[in-house]
């Protein structure tokens, strides 16, 4: 049993770089998205998911690397956000949504125009867990050790920021400049997640666990390990499950998108926990 | 005026045409609503998570429309339950609900092969293969949708400008609420064969966005973003076919030219008004043109 969860799936080099990738990422994405739920930033995160398109896009036309093109996109878009969110006269949520399908239109038209049209796209929308290689994965590491460390040292300002933001400002500190360093973080783990899950899926990493940490955890401290166990088990599981399935019933499941489901299924399961929890003390509170 | 016309020569582009303008006017309508209430990161949410929809009714043979419908019915409600939990950002709750329904999605696909083509479509809208029954489906749904609208103008107004006072007059503000989001469902799921799961989202908010800077009525701003709905789906149509590029994505990005338009045409906070103003003076002026104090 142990053996078939264990060992089993994870004999073949693939399954083992894929397995490396998707732990890096739940560590990564559950410590990342702490401050993101924190912020309510789930619209912006899900915007810079898509905006990287255009540039993964073009540097795919171009055999450039997919990283530095994702990035450049993915920068320009942080800083524009940056700069929306900060402008009140517009009703920012709505320019998020034309910021975003601008910049993933522009993906689709350049796209559009290479011959190999759906294959491409499928490959950028739904990434491809299971043909990362070791450059990619000391890629991913890299990202993730620069952003747990500009992470670490702005820890107490980012948490300032997040519950009394005008305290934030009273006290001198330059949001939008710590706003701006917010979204270029997310930038970065979009751009090191978007090859092994697509450019859509990358949202789950980052706000799911986060939010099922939210439920159940008690400090920040606790939020930050539930998720990142979340995060860490998800993979795992998500990985040895499309695997199984294919192996012994002939099933193919998309890797990446199992993961992802995985991770949903914990939340449910964490939000009837919570139900059920004050359910029972409201009872033994009113007995 | 024959390179302007020529395109929509054949019954293959009068019918995406007619789609277009369909979507366009739908889209554009409802969209004030999105915008009023910022709704848009919802929408967006409803775009995504239907997508198993699509996937079941393809797998059971069934209609699309009626698929990603009566899925998108379930995401209205998950996030409504989601959102109501104390603790939980609704905007948290409406990702959780995106990705996992996406995911869902993508398993199911990948379980069945060769479904490949089928799925770009639904990913970013294949406007030239309309069959005649979608225009009617399209054309039904936006009679109903925008008499809806009409017929609760009052209603919905009150509640999005104040939701405390239309509570207290006795209305009951979940009904409606969840009548406005299926409203939206409906002009989601209708626009997906010309603008995709992923771009339908720019044809609800930009030209709304663009309406709003506009006027300040709701209603003008309904019947302004119904025709730059319209005239986006056109424009967009007419662009796609001339550059061979992709057709939702077309008419995404002249709705976002349209929004950029008015942006810096708007009075009063447009960048061209500014531009003048900045001129004369810097202070902001009060409505009789004098500078606030």
């Amino acid at each position: 049993m142990i053996d078939q969860l264990l060992v089993e799936p994870f004999r073949s080099p693939y399954m083992q770089r894929a397995l490396i990738e998707a732990v890096l990422l739940g560590v990564f994405g559950g410590v990342l998205g702490v401050y993101v739920v924190l912020r309510r930033l789930a619209f912006i995160s899900e915007a810079l998911t898509h905006t990287v398109f255009p540039g993964i896009a073009v540097a795919f036309l171009l055999d450039a690397s997919l990283y530095l093109g994702a990035f450049a996109a993915g920068a320009l878009s942080a800083v524009l956000l940056t700069v929306l969110t900060l402008n009140r006269r517009v009703n920012d949520d709505a320019a998020l949504a034309v910021l975003l399908t601008t910049f993933f239109s522009v993906g689709v038209v350049v796209v559009s125009r290479s011959t190999s049209f759906t294959a491409d796209l499928t490959a950028l929308l739904f990434g491809r867990i299971l043909a990362i290689s070791t450059g990619d994965i000391i890629q991913t590491a890299i990202t993730m050790l620069v952003v747990l460390v500009v992470l670490a040292l702005m820890h107490k300002e980012l948490i300032l920021r997040a519950f009394a933001p005008e305290s934030a400002r009273a006290m001198g500190y330059r949001t939008d400049v710590m706003d701006l360093a917010l979204n270029l973080l997310i930038t970065l783990f979009v751009v090191a997640a978007v090859k092994a899950v697509g450019t859509v899926l990358v949202i789950a990493l980052v706000i799911t666990p986060a939010a099922t940490a939210q439920l159940l955890g008690r400090s920040i401290r606790s939020m930050m390990a539930i998720s990142v166990v979340v995060g860490v088990l998800s993979g795992w599981i998500g990985l040895v499950l499309s695997y199984r399935a294919s192996v012994d019933h002939d099933l193919r499941l998309a890797s990446g998108a199992t993961i992802v489901l995985i991770m949903t299924v914990l939340f449910v399961v964490a939000f009837a926990a919570r139900k059920l929890l004050d359910l029972r003390r409201t009872r033994v509170g009113a007995g | 005026m024959d390179w302007l016309t020529e395109p929509f020569g054949s019954d293959l582009m009068q019918r995406a045409l007619l789609e277009a303008v369909l979507a366009g006017a739908l889209c554009g309508a409802v969209g004030v609503h999105v915008v009023l209430r910022r709704l848009s990161f919802f929408t967006m949410a409803l775009t995504h998570a239907t997508f198993p929809g699509v996937v079941i009714a393809a797998l059971l043979g069934v209609s699309l429309f009626f698929g990603t419908a009566a899925f998108g019915v379930v995401v209205v409600l998950a996030v409504v339950v989601l959102s109501r939990r104390r603790g939980l950002d609704s905007s948290t709750a409406t990702g959780v609900v995106l990705a996992g329904g996406f995911a869902l999605g993508v398993v199911l696909i990948s379980s069945q092969q060769g479904f490949t083509r089928d799925v770009t479509a639904f990913l970013v809208g294949s406007i030239l293969t309309v069959e005649p029954g979608d225009v009617v489906v399209t054309a039904g749904a936006t009679v109903v949708v925008i008499g809806l609208l009409v017929v609760l103008h009052k209603e919905l107004v009150l509640a999005a400008f104040d939701p405390a006072a239309f509570e207290a007059l006795g209305y009951p503000v979940v009904v409606l609420d969840i009548v406005l989001l299926l409203a939206i469902e409906i002009t989601v799921v209708t626009s997906i064969p010309a603008m995709g799961t992923i771009l339908a989202v720019a044809l609800i908010v930009a030209p709304a966005s663009a309406a709003r800077l506009w006027t300040e009525r709701v209603g003008t701003a309904m019947g302004l973003a119904s025709g730059i709905g319209a005239a986006c789906g056109v424009i967009g149509l007419w662009v796609s076919h001339r550059f061979d590029v992709a057709a939702g994505a077309s008419i995404a990005l002249v709705a976002a030219g349209a929004f950029a338009l008015a942006w810096l045409t708007t009075p009063a906070i447009g960048l061209l008004h500014r531009l003048r103003r900045g001129a004369t003076s810097d202070a902001p002026l009060s409505s009789e043109g004098q500078p606030v104090a």
